[in-house]
């Protein structure tokens, strides 16, 4: 089955005051976190380690509930619909979160079966996921075989099974060599093309700067900077990329 | 249903890839079963710690049965129970109790061997000193051993030859008190009697002669009675049941690795954002390792059946009642599979879930009755045993395989076995809705 289609919403995401406080701290780990996505927009969440950009997701994909706020997907509730919410919804862990004693294959038909995909859409789309991250040859061999690119470039193809809507991408490409790197952001450039919305969570911010049409900066908890790429270097002159900017607005301490 | 069913089949293909789980789940318990069924079979342990609890019958309430009684009493590892609940022992629920495993034995002392083996005495004297013998003299009055047929072979012989050494003591003190009594009777009846110097008159009297065989004929024995089940229990049918319980409940390892790996790599919070709810996420995962505790306990019988009797072991039988055997084994496997559950969520990491789960699951073994029989236990150790979910499996696969039991007569070990399951999978929800506020899924 294919993913049912959305109402046509202005956003295929919407999230309003989102706060989350992990008991017993008293810190709260993400405070009046709002964010809107709309179609083909692909949004950066930027922050040094333990700045909230996991529990962003975790929230904005009802892993967590929220201590206050709401989250809509395609005008969908997703804490009073939940089922009819994921649909939309695509996750790329930060984790290569697959079975690694399973083919390629069989990983997207396992993840694809849940999404009620059958027969032979289920095979043609396994087929063209795994062309889409460009592992048509090594379908069937185990993940644990593969090498860390092909395991985060595994670990997008299954996000894509149902065609999602919405993809959330946490550190997607942690860890792999430049020509998976590549690969990656051109795929999810092309995407974004399809109307796809993406919220990409990353390190690097170079990879930000390439694909993001929006930046959204958050530091303990907090949203400090949100605009286009442009609208930031704007707003502060004395930076001359990104990178200068992120370390002005987040500082030069270290965090671990 | 088509989420359940990939599940179902993922769940499966992830545990036929775990080369080192499947030698855990299939080749452990194989090798056990024919080596403790090849080593019990020929070798008796002789264990002087053991304690069995013996119902005592006196139907005879007299010397016989009081001295029996007393003397059992002071045998160390005998447990004598001569009331239930206040009430004298029935011979049938005697038996009954004996065929239901409660009690390792049932001694009847019949009523009047005390008059019986008197007159048999006397009897006997009298037949020695006359020469004569009855041509087919009635068999002697016998003290009956009931034992449960599980009762292992070195606990039966030192039973029976402690009361046959018991009933040949007091065979010669009564022996010993009839001919006193014969003698003096002879002698009274001589001419004028002694003390005194002998009567030269009596040097011309016959002589007392006495058969000498008379010593040996029995006044009373005692004997072990046949159970009231048609065949004995053989090695190959307690081991087959002790340990399959065993070997299924090792799916707690994979089952409970799964469970964690599935939370470190991540693919946990995939599946929760997943429009299929997690149940039935869950029912597919158990439902797979389910079938693996089935293929697992058909493996043993197979090898059983086929295996064993080329070796010189008796051949398997698993009881009349198939459909009580397959409902026990189905809930000793959810029982199992609420424990993985169980411990792949409170544990945190693999190590932890393997070090616990397999010490878990042989202390519950051991206490269960799996390695020792528990009556040969110390009373603490046989009330803790009764908290064990593998006690409650082997029980009732040993009531269905060997004492040939029914649904009805397993109820008990089956609600203890569901409930465990409710519990563990309760803990585990309760554990995990925990882990999941916390945001450390």
């Amino acid at each position: 089955m294919m993913h049912p289609e959305p109402p046509p919403p202005a956003d295929l995401l919407s999230a309003e005051g989102l706060a989350k406080t992990y008991r017993p701290a008293r810190t709260p780990a993400l405070a009046s976190f709002s964010l809107s996505i709309g179609p083909g927009e692909i949004v950066g969440l930027l922050g040094p380690n333990g700045a909230g950009k996991t529990t962003a997701i975790s929230l904005l994909t009802g892993l967590l509930a929220p201590d206050s706020g709401r989250v809509a997907i395609c005008g969908t509730d997703l804490f009073r619909h939940p089922g009819k919410a994921r649909q939309w919804i695509g996750l790329v862990p930060q984790h290569i979160a697959l079975y690694p004693s399973l083919t390629a294959a069989e990983n997207l038909c396992y993840f694809g079966s849940m999404y009620r995909i059958a027969g032979r859409r289920l095979k043609e789309r396994t087929e063209a996921c795994l062309e889409t991250v460009g592992l048509s040859s090594s379908a069937h061999v185990r993940i644990g075989a593969f090498s860390g690119g092909m395991q985060r470039r595994a670990n997008l193809a299954v996000a894509l099974m149902h065609q999602p809507r919405l993809l959330f991408l946490d550190e997607p490409t942690a860890g792999v060599d430049p020509q998976s790197r590549n690969l990656i952001l051109d795929r999810l450039t092309e995407l974004s093309r399809l109307g796809v919305g993406m919220l990409y969570t990353t390190h690097y911010i170079e990879e930000a700067e390439r694909i993001c049409a929006r930046i959204a900066v958050i530091d303990e908890g907090r949203t400090i900077a949100h605009g286009s790429l442009q609208g930031l270097m704007d707003a502060h002159p004395g930076c001359g990329d990104l990178g200068q900017l992120f370390l002005q607005l987040t500082g030069k301490e270290l965090r671990d | 249903m088509r989420p359940l069913l990939a599940t179902f089949l993922k769940e499966l293909r992830l545990l036929y890839r775990d080369r080192s789980g499947l030698l855990v789940l299939f080749f452990m318990p194989a090798v056990l079963v024919v080596v403790v069924s090849l080593v019990q079979e020929n070798v008796l342990k002789a264990t002087g710690a053991a304690r069995l609890d013996v119902l005592f019958i006196d139907q005879d309430r007299q010397t016989v049965g009081r001295i029996i009684r007393e003397r059992l009493d002071g045998i160390e590892g005998v447990n004598l129970v001569t009331a239930l609940n206040g009430q004298a022992i029935d011979i049938d629920q005697a038996r009954t109790l004996i065929d239901k495993g409660r009690y390792q034995a049932c001694m009847v002392v019949p009523a009047g061997i005390t008059e019986t083996v008197r007159a048999r005495a006397a009897e006997h004297i009298a037949e020695a000193f006359s020469g004569k013998s009855g041509e087919s003299p009635p068999p002697p009055p016998r003290v009956s051993i009931y034992f449960d047929p599980l009762v292992q072979g070195a606990f039966r012989s030192s039973l029976l030859n402690a009361v046959r050494q018991m009933l040949l003591a007091m065979e010669m003190e009564i022996k010993a008190a009839a001919l006193t009594e014969a003698l003096s009777s002879r002698l009274q009846r001589t001419p004028g009697g002694f003390p005194g110097p002998l009567p030269p008159g009596l040097a011309g009297l016959p002589p007392i002669e006495m058969d000498p065989g008379w010593g040996a004929r029995r006044l009373m024995e005692a004997a072990a009675e046949k159970s009231g089940l048609q065949k004995l229990p053989t090695s190959v049918q307690q081991n087959v049941a002790a340990w399959s319980v065993f070997g299924i409940f090792f799916i707690v390892l994979p089952l409970g690795g799964a469970i964690i790996r599935e939370r470190r790599d991540g693919t946990l919070a995939r599946l929760r954002t997943l429009p299929v709810s997690y149940l039935i996420l869950l029912s597919g995962k158990l439902a797979a390792y389910i079938a693996v505790c089935w293929v697992q306990f058909l493996f043993i019988v197979l090898l059983a059946k086929a295996g064993l009797p080329p070796l010189g072991l008796p051949v398997l039988s698993l009881g009349t009642d198939s459909p009580a055997l397959i409902v026990t084994v189905t809930m000793v496997a959810l029982a199992a599979c609420g424990g993985g559950l169980m411990i792949g969520t409170f544990a945190r990491t693999l190590e932890q879930a393997t070090m616990f789960g397999a010490v878990a699951v042989v202390c519950a073994a051991a206490l269960g009755g799996i390695m020792v029989p528990v009556y040969v236990m110390p009373p603490a150790m046989q009330a803790i045993s009764q908290w064990s979910p593998l006690a409650w499996g082997l029980n009732a696969l040993v009531e269905i395989a060997v004492r040939e039991g029914s649904l009805g007569s397993v109820r008990h070990e089956l609600l203890c076995l569901a409930a465990f399951f409710a519990v563990t999978m309760a803990m585990a929800w309760a554990r995990f809705g925990r882990i999941d506020r916390q945001g450390r899924m």
